[in-house]
């Protein structure tokens, strides 16, 4: 099990977490007084994808810092590929790959140029330019190599920015916001990448204020305000934000009050379900996969001829605005 | 691959970037290798080793004989002076002064003969409208100047004087010649009337050159004592007079019975006789205008060339230009890192303080050293400034300069938080080094304790050993070249020091 909060447990990761890559414990960082990040605790486990989503602003950058050994906690610890990050050596950092959140290679350098800079950062070798290739033919810019960084587009420098982060191989990659700015067919594509990393054992953590794209991640942190609110898997934060599964119940014809107040007296059934029509209602429930027969089941015995039962999955932009809301509100 | 080997690619891709960067800005390149050599090659053309010349306006009484004087001596003070004229009103002149139609007014002294005769000195007042100290040290040296040719003349004059003195001195010498003889043949003779005729008659003489000779004697004296060609005697003239005199009162106060004594007295009369015309003869031979301005200065060098004003200039020039090039570059470097936020990058890489800085001193000191190999190719075959030492020699000090302003600049660039901030701070070693160089003005010009700020400064051992080396082919002063490594030595230190800081602690 993963906190966000001792208080809320959550029931779909295995706890305690024994090979993980990175451990912070109650971080907090303080700039001038103004707290950036305040107590935040989480694990990552080794060859996974930690998402940390949340809006801008929120504490995510400030996070990946704490965690590169760019700076230091003002409270708690951080322990990075079993290290603190701000004692690492030189051959441990050469194990790290980071991409941050702004382009921050040489205008004047040409595309080749700020990739060659980038991978001789690393110590490699002289016969690198097999690696560069691909690494500019994986992000689509082999053909643009010549050309000044300059002379690109956003999109462009932000794949740039992703292969100077990975041309050297890294076993633990910091991605800050990787997907700002990229059409969506690349996006895509980023995110086959991330996997196949992560299938060859790498670990990622990476941020992004693109919601949705926490379905592509293992683990999911989802902060706020600079408190780290959750981390579970992707469908356990759908299940953590509604209190459970959801099912769209439809019938052939409308329903009336009393089938709707029968329905809800279901035991599986959770108070947060809603009317969508008159012939359909959005039911929470504890799991989709047992509800589902119990509610075809139920409709039999009430001689309701059912349309359709099927579990709805909501968009994590929703998930993300059930999960903040109680914050919003609170503060 | 070993650690030493992968640190060595790490510093090689800042020398490669700060290569890269440099070349894309070819106007940047090309005007810091012509800039200095035009504006060297420009101001060789148009400098003129002369000080302009002042429209000088008089004011005298216009019909005065100093009035008349300054007409005619208006061409004494060469091309110095332009003549304006000569008025009576004084409020007018500086009128004229203050609307800048004449640069100079020169008012006499009003009552000059009468303030002589009181035993001061008459003063000539020069009014000008300048704000340039070393223009106003220039009138303060022509007023010098003139004063002193003025001065001349009233000398000069007296000079003439006494030339025309000596003439009608020689006569009288010549009479007590002649009666120094008759006297003798008197003596021997035994014709006593005849002896003290002649006798009375030598006194007469003696006393006339005694009252006419004064001034004469004087200027002759002063001469052979300047010269120093008196053998130890403070006034030979006067002294010869004096025996004159005296030889020629033991004389007439001696016992005409004597006959032996008042013959030796006679000698000795007629030999400072004849020394004392021969003295007046020399002193009529010399042209009053050596006797008054009996010296003359010639400077002659014993340096190996002696170089135009642009060659002077020209080994300074390339150490400043180098300096600012290496302090500008480097200052600028580590700030645009942290600006653009590469530094976050370097933080999380494997990258050191050491290999950063490494990386980017190599880069630089190249780069230096390719615009110094330009520079100093156009200078010396396209200016023809000498080349009289060795070439290593030259590259080593040249790469002295660069590796310590290097220090400089990169130490500036740690502390700066903006660009504008690092060029403001190279600004001011720029200025502190036109100033306090050596560049201008002579670093003996400085008192002891400024001139700790030249010590500071790369480009004030860059100018003097440059100009060694160029200039009279001479071999390094190896204690300042000493020096100027050690200030760059210390620079590159705390420059690591700093860098580490930087690059390596977290925030």
């Amino acid at each position: 099990m993963t906190l966000a909060s001792p208080s809320e447990p959550s029931q779909l990761i295995p706890d305690p977490i024994k090979d993980s890559v990175i451990s912070a414990k109650h971080l907090t960082k303080k700039f001038a007084g103004e707290t950036a990040v305040q107590d935040v605790s989480f694990d990552v486990p080794r060859s996974s994808i930690f998402g940390f989503i949340g809006p801008s602003g929120s504490g995510k950058t400030t996070t990946i810092r704490l965690l590169t050994g760019v700076y230091t906690p003002t409270d708690g610890q951080v322990i990075v590929l079993d290290r603190n990050p701000a004692q690492f050596s030189q051959n441990e950092r050469a194990h790290l790959g980071y991409m941050p959140q702004l382009f921050v290679l040489y205008p004047n350098l040409t595309v080749w140029e700020n990739l060659n800079f980038a991978a001789s950062l690393y110590g490699m070798g002289l016969f690198r330019g097999k690696r560069l290739k691909g690494a500019l033919r994986f992000v689509e810019l082999y053909e643009h190599r010549w050309k000044l960084a300059r002379n690109i587009s956003g999109g462009m420098l932000r794949r740039l920015s992703l292969a100077a982060t990975l041309v050297h191989d890294p076993q633990l990659i910091f991605l800050d916001e990787p997907t700002a700015g990229i059409d969506p067919v690349l996006r895509r594509k980023f995110w086959d990448h991330f996997r196949e990393l992560k299938n060859q054992g790498r670990t990622i953590f990476v941020t992004t204020q693109y919601v949705s794209e926490a379905d592509n991640c293992d683990l999911v942190g989802v902060q706020n305000n600079g408190k780290l609110l959750l981390v579970d898997t992707p469908r356990g934060l759908r299940h953590h934000a509604y209190g459970g599964d959801m099912v769209d119940f439809r019938t052939a014809q409308p329903f009336d009050f009393q089938a709707e107040n029968m329905l809800r007296s279901l035991p599986f059934v959770r108070a947060k379900t809603v009317r969508t029509g008159s012939d359909s209602m959005r039911i929470i429930v504890d799991r989709a996969s047992t509800a589902t027969p119990e509610l075809m089941e139920w409709a039999q015995q009430q001689n309701i001829r059912v349309k359709a039962v099927e579990e709805y999955t909501p968009s994590f932009e929703d998930v993300f605005v059930e999960l903040v809301r109680p914050e919003v509100s609170n503060g | 691959m070993g650690n030493f080997f992968r640190g060595m690619i790490r510093a090689s891709s800042f020398f490669r970037k700060e290569i890269f960067e440099i070349l894309r800005q070819p106007r940047l390149v090309a005007t810091l290798v012509l800039g200095p050599f035009l504006i060297l090659f420009i101001f060789g053309i148009g400098y003129r080793n002369q000080a302009r010349a002042l429209r000088t306006l008089f004011v005298t009484q216009p019909n005065s004989t100093l009035a008349q004087d300054i007409q005619q001596n208006k061409q004494s003070m060469g091309s110095w002076l332009i003549y304006a004229g000569v008025t009576g009103d004084q409020k007018e002149a500086l009128d004229r002064l203050n609307r800048g139609q004449i640069d100079l007014v020169i008012v006499e002294p009003g009552d000059a003969y009468n303030t002589i005769k009181n035993n001061q000195q008459a003063i000539f007042t020069l009014y000008h409208h300048e704000i340039d100290p070393a223009r106003v040290s220039f009138i303060d040296y022509f007023g010098q100047v003139y004063v002193n040719a003025l001065n001349q003349l009233v000398l000069r004059s007296f000079a003439v004087q006494g030339q025309k003195d000596a003439v009608n001195l020689h006569t009288s010498l010549q009479e007590a010649h002649q009666n120094v003889s008759a006297m003798r043949q008197a003596v021997q003779s035994g014709d006593e009337t005849l002896a003290q005729q002649k006798q009375q008659g030598l006194s007469s003489n003696v006393d006339a050159v005694s009252q006419a000779v004064g001034a004469s004697l004087g200027l002759l004296d002063g001469m052979q004592q300047t010269k120093g060609v008196n053998g130890g005697n403070a006034d030979p003239a006067q002294s010869t007079l004096t025996d004159l005199r005296q030889n020629t009162n033991q004389l007439n106060n001696s016992n005409s019975a004597d006959k032996a004594e008042r013959l030796a007295r006679l000698d000795k009369i007629d030999k400072d006789i004849t020394d004392l015309d021969g003295q007046l003869a020399e002193f009529q031979s010399i042209a009053p205008s050596i006797i008054v301005s009996p010296f003359h200065s010639e400077t002659k060098s014993v340096a190996n060339v002696q170089p135009s004003i642009s060659d002077f200039f020209a080994p300074a020039v390339l150490a400043l230009l180098l300096q600012h090039l290496a302090v500008t570059f480097a200052a600028l470097s580590i700030v645009r890192e942290r600006n653009v936020g590469t530094m976050e990058l370097f933080r999380v890489s494997p990258l050191s303080a050491a290999e950063a800085l490494f990386g980017k001193y190599i880069s630089y000191m190249l780069f230096g050293g390719v615009i110094a190999a330009i520079l100093s190719a156009l200078l010396a075959f396209g200016l023809h400034v000498p080349m009289l030492g060795n070439w290593w020699y030259f590259a080593l000090v040249i790469a002295a300069v660069l590796f310590t302003s290097l220090g400089i600049g990169f130490a500036i660039s740690i502390v700066s938080q903006t660009d504008s901030q690092a060029v403001q701070y190279s600004m001011i070693i720029l200025l502190a080094s036109v100033f306090f160089s050596g560049f201008i003005m002579s670093l003996d010009m400085l008192l002891p304790p400024v001139r700790v700020i030249s010590w500071l400064l790369p480009t004030t051992y860059g100018t003097l050993l440059l100009r060694d080396i160029a200039l009279r082919g001479a071999d390094p002063n190896w204690l300042l070249l000493g020096g100027l490594a050690a200030i760059g030595l210390v620079l590159m230190l705390i420059s690591w020091r700093l860098m580490r800081r930087l690059i390596s602690s977290s925030q």
